[in-house]
């Protein structure tokens, strides 16, 4: 794994960012031993909100949640939150980056599910974004009885970076 | 056996599906039979740019008469480099029926891409390693090399 560093061009920040993140969320899905289906069969309704809610910057957050069917009384299992910060690079000018490293550290700490566990993305929106066909409203599950651990900054580029976190069961 | 080369502009410049559309421009008219055939794997198709594969390794089409079509994509600060070679085919290769694909893929993927594209004759994934190689049909399998020369012109 290495980490690749583009030179900056402000306007291909959302594009970059949007695809990556996506592409890492992927690489967590792989690696935590859950199936690739679902992501895989709706990339482009997921890369296109991403892509337009980050250059709107209504942006707040891209989470993989991770849930148990039939599992009581909370079927959560753990969660991935890329959190976006657009003041990253206060002036705007930092290059397009990706680091998989960051990616790979938080799938070996985080471990695997279980391969009946299923998932979902949710995205965190601030007021006023605009609809795109192919999302609902939604809320998300209860984190409790979680701890949430932050990994760093794992992709940015422009003014803006994409915080990684996730949640484990607490004192796992 | 003459091949034709293109490159096209990848993240940043396009999301992997946009580049998947252009590319998707490229091979057959909007509308076409061809087309809603490459529009159907546009998911997993921009999974494989998204992951760069397109770029170490062609994705190579095979079209019923004329030119073989070998196109990779171009990522990251060369991305805005490759706009101007965008330049559209003599022919489109998916215009006619009969025609196929191999798309570039990495060891780690290509189980599960093969999977999907299943249910997509025609289109199939190869390992990258493989090369600009793909599987003659019987009737052709005569000896032949890529022209790298041509595949470096725009």
């Amino acid at each position: 794994m290495t980490t690749a560093v583009y030179v900056n061009t402000t306007t291909y920040a959302a594009t970059h960012v949007a695809t990556n993140m996506l592409g890492s969320i992927r690489s967590i899905i792989k690696g935590s031993g859950l199936s690739p289906d679902l992501i895989r069969d709706q990339w482009a309704t997921l890369e296109n909100g991403i892509e337009t809610w980050l250059a709107s910057r209504h942006l707040k957050a891209v989470t993989l949640e991770v849930f148990d069917p039939g599992k009581r009384p909370s079927d959560f299992a753990g969660r991935f939150d890329f959190t976006i910060d657009y003041g990253y690079y206060p002036g705007g000018d930092g290059d397009l980056w990706l680091d998989p490293d960051t990616v790979a550290y938080t799938v070996r700490k985080n471990g695997s599910y279980p391969g009946r566990c299923r998932y979902r993305i949710v995205i965190d929106c601030a007021p006023g974004y605009p609809p795109i066909p192919g999302w609902a409203d939604t809320t998300y599950r209860s984190t409790e009885g979680f701890t949430r651990h932050t990994v760093g900054t794992a992709l940015g580029g422009g003014s803006l970076g994409a915080g990684l976190s996730y949640y484990t069961r607490s004192g796992k | 056996m003459n091949a034709v080369a293109r490159t096209v502009a990848a993240v940043p410049v396009r999301t992997s599906v946009k580049t998947w559309e252009a590319i998707t421009g490229l091979l057959a008219p909007a509308g076409s039979p061809g087309r809603l055939r490459l529009d159907a794997v546009t998911n997993i198709a921009a999974i494989l740019i998204t992951a760069e594969y397109t770029s170490q390794a062609p994705i190579v089409v095979m079209p019923t008469s004329g030119p073989r079509v070998r196109i990779r994509t171009v990522h990251g600060p060369d991305a805005a480099d490759a706009l101007p070679g965008e330049i559209p085919l003599p022919a489109s290769p998916c215009a006619e029926p009969g025609w196929s694909m191999s798309l570039p893929c990495g060891i780690d993927d290509i189980d599960e891409i093969r999977g999907a594209l299943r249910g997509h004759p025609g289109i199939e994934a190869r390992d990258l390693t493989d090369g600009a190689f793909v599987d003659e049909p019987a009737a052709e399998a005569v000896a032949w090399s890529v022209n790298y020369d041509e595949l470096e012109t725009p």
